[in-house]
């Protein structure tokens, strides 16, 4: 079987085919834009290429919602809450790290992309694909918000949903790219814990 | 840990370190990370042994949370961006 990451001795070779790299390619610069400070609109642009429109959010419907705290519900996963009780230590907290949280996850995002446009064959170096397991991991984050999974139970049905074809057209193709997307970053995982 | 200590204002920190708080970062269980994933973190990040990494990575999954770290408070900042920037769903408290 010609596994998706393979270790080597110069560091993580991708066997991933172009038009599979192509894809994550695409999907980091999503994410990339997702993350641009200011740039929050309300129809996210991961959401646009897997054809979901993001959900009605309006945060003037919850009063007690922080003003800071990101009103795209996929966006304040990737960027939470980091205090649960003391809303002023969050906020505080918030103050203090968003800003380089944004801008770290930014350039993990732009480091893989980079890597994985690369001419065939391509070799992730330590930093590459520590980067992109950080990345492919926001990356189904926002899926995973689209796609509504709450609960472990959630996560669990999606392969049995996706094979009796339990949902409309696009979440169908969100939950098929999210299933392959979950794959990789098992197999990256393996080779990068094999690397070290 | 390879991150420098950055220091930040907080004109309560000194008060909660003489009064020797202990303070916690938590992780909370999500169904998106992997198991795998998530005990991977605990081992680079911490420097976790791998028996100890899923220990607490089962305690996540099973019991819905579990403490990750324990220190000043500064340092359980720096745990709980941290763990934000692996994606991985945490937060600090002063322990109880």
């Amino acid at each position: 079987m010609r596994l998706p990451f393979k270790t080597v001795r110069a560091g993580i070779r991708v066997n991933l085919d172009s038009p599979e790299r192509m894809i994550l390619v695409q999907l980091l610069g999503q994410l990339d834009e997702l993350l641009d400070d200011g740039l929050e609109v309300s129809q996210d642009p991961l959401a646009a290429i897997v054809g979901v429109s993001g959900r009605d959010f309006d945060p003037a419907s919850d009063p007690e919602a922080d003003p800071e705290r990101p009103t795209d519900p996929a966006l304040a996963r990737l960027l939470p809450e980091g205090n649960r009780d003391d809303p002023e230590a969050s906020a505080e907290y918030r103050r203090l790290t968003e800003f380089g949280l944004r801008a770290r996850k930014r350039s993990s995002a732009r480091l893989a992309a980079q890597a994985l446009a690369r001419n065939s064959p391509v070799v992730l170096s330590t930093d590459e694909a520590l980067a992109l397991m950080k990345a492919l991991t926001d990356v189904r984050l926002v899926l995973g918000e689209r796609l509504e999974l709450r609960t472990d139970e959630d996560a669990e049905k999606l392969h049995e949903r996706l094979w009796a074809e339990d949902g409309n057209e696009s979440w169908l193709a969100t939950a098929s790219i999210y299933e392959v997307l979950t794959s990789w970053q098992e197999y990256l995982i393996a080779a990068v814990t094999k690397h070290r | 840990m390879s991150i420098a200590p950055v220091e930040l204002e907080k004109p309560d920190s000194a008060q909660e370190l003489a009064r020797d708080v202990p303070w916690v970062t938590i992780v909370w269980n999500d169904p998106i990370n992997t198991m795998s994933y998530v005990t991977y973190v605990f081992q680079s990040y911490f420097g976790y042994p791998r028996a100890k990494a899923e220990k607490l990575m089962r305690d996540v999954h099973e019991k819905g949370r579990a403490v990750v770290s324990t220190g000043s408070r500064e340092e359980m900042e720096r745990d709980t961006e941290a763990m934000h920037e692996f994606g991985l769903w945490a937060t600090f408290r002063k322990d109880d």
